[in-house]
């Protein structure tokens, strides 16, 4: 009996472990991996003509607040820069801590360890990219608003990386993908991510 | 005339208190197998379907509907966007936004991840609709402690209920069927398989 007793109260004993740390937001800033952008000629998708964004509910794997919901680190810098402007000249901010947002228009079908960001001209996307696992942004973010925090990362790749690049982009996404789409190098334009807040609309 | 035969003696200290540890150690095998039953399950499942994700979505499944609603009146894209989500005969209240990726193709999201995209020239495209695996969805969200927060001290309980099932597993039996006896070489062996995959991949 005193056996039973004491095999309880270690089953009890692990299951307060499980519960009595409460709600935790994942606060954990994971600095990570990529966004891309195409590069001066060279490109995923042809440059467009002209085009918008609008945004809108949360879900899954992170802090639900009033504002939206949170992911890793969240935002902690008070203005936003243009994802038209880093775009423009992304190697004044590579290396530095910015923050940007806009509607989201893709998310890593996977593994959700990333998601495109419009900007306000037509085929204009930033990449917020973390680490595997650190935070997962689920499929259906697709169409909200997204205010990004992280580094951003500059990469100028080679005319047979960049074939490469696109091509797993590709596969990533379930997209056919001809090589002959790419015929300059790429520029691959993106933030490391370290905190995130989704919320439906602007 | 005999004797009356003398009651045996009490069983050595050292052989009793050998019986009473491995008694608990059964109990607590036996009931934490209990508890952690469901989860060892579900992390099981969980890790099939995870362990190839590059060969499928283990959380989502994507089915794609064709569509041709002709060519577009030519408008800034908010005015291609109402032309496509009136003729798709979308539910307004479902619609999230759009997006022109090229100066042909629009992309109108709709809610759960799901999107009309169409070349705005000739009409024709396609309705992408997402939907989440049923159970596996959930169930991967908890082996790969997607939810994070209080989930990840509950998956912090399970892991050491593992290492308690593991460690206690191996006192079950004891003699030739023990891990004295023969349930050393299947530790071992065990054992062998990680090693030489770590060996032969680092090496």
């Amino acid at each position: 009996m005193t056996l039973r007793i004491a095999s309880l109260a270690l089953i009890a004993a692990l299951a307060a472990a499980g519960c009595s740390k409460g709600p935790k937001t994942d606060a954990k800033a994971a600095p990570a991996a990529t966004a891309a952008k195409p590069a001066d000629g060279a490109a995923t998708a042809a440059k467009p003509a002209d085009g918008t964004a609008s945004a809108a509910k949360p879900e899954g794997t992170a802090t639900p607040t009033a504002a939206g919901q949170s992911f890793g680190a969240g935002v902690k810098l008070p203005d936003s820069t243009p994802i038209a402007t880093i775009l423009a000249n992304p190697k004044d901010y590579a290396g530095k801590t910015v923050r940007a947002e806009g509607m989201i228009v893709d998310v890593c079908p996977k593994r959700g360890c990333w998601f495109e960001m419009a900007g306000p001209n037509p085929g204009e996307k930033l990449r917020f990219k973390v680490v595997d696992g650190e935070m997962v942004f689920p499929l259906d973010a697709k169409g909200k608003w997204a205010v990004a925090e992280g580094v951003l990362s500059v990469k100028d790749m080679s005319l047979e990386d960049s074939v490469a690049y696109a091509k797993y982009q590709a596969e990533e996404k379930g997209e056919a993908f001809d090589p002959a789409s790419v015929t300059a190098p790429m520029s691959v334009v993106r933030i490391d991510g370290t905190g995130a807040l989704i919320r439906d609309k602007q | 005339m005999t004797a009356p035969e003398a009651p045996a003696p009490p069983a050595p200290r050292r052989a009793r208190e050998g019986i009473m540890w491995r008694k608990w150690l059964r109990i607590f095998h036996r009931d934490i197998g209990y508890v952690a039953v469901a989860l060892i399950i579900a992390y099981g499942v969980s890790g099939l379907a995870v362990n190839h994700i590059e060969d499928w979505n283990p959380s989502y499944t994507f089915a794609e509907r064709g569509f041709d609603i002709g060519p577009l009146p030519a408008g800034d894209p908010a005015a291609l966007a109402d032309a496509a989500i009136t003729r798709l005969r979308l539910d307004r209240a479902s619609v999230r936004g759009h997006f022109l990726e090229t100066a042909r193709e629009l992309r109108v999201f709709l809610t759960d991840g799901q999107e009309a995209r169409l070349d705005v020239t000739t009409g024709k495209g396609k309705l992408k609709l997402v939907a989440r695996r049923p159970v596996l969805f959930q169930l991967n969200a908890l082996h790969l402690n997607n939810l994070k927060g209080a989930w990840t001290y509950v998956a912090d309980a399970f892991a050491v209920a593992l290492i308690i099932l593991a460690l206690t597993g191996m006192t079950m039996m004891k003699g030739d069927r023990g891990l004295l006896g023969r349930g050393k070489y299947f530790v071992l062996a065990g054992l062998a398989v990680p090693v030489g995959f770590i060996a032969y991949a680092f090496a």
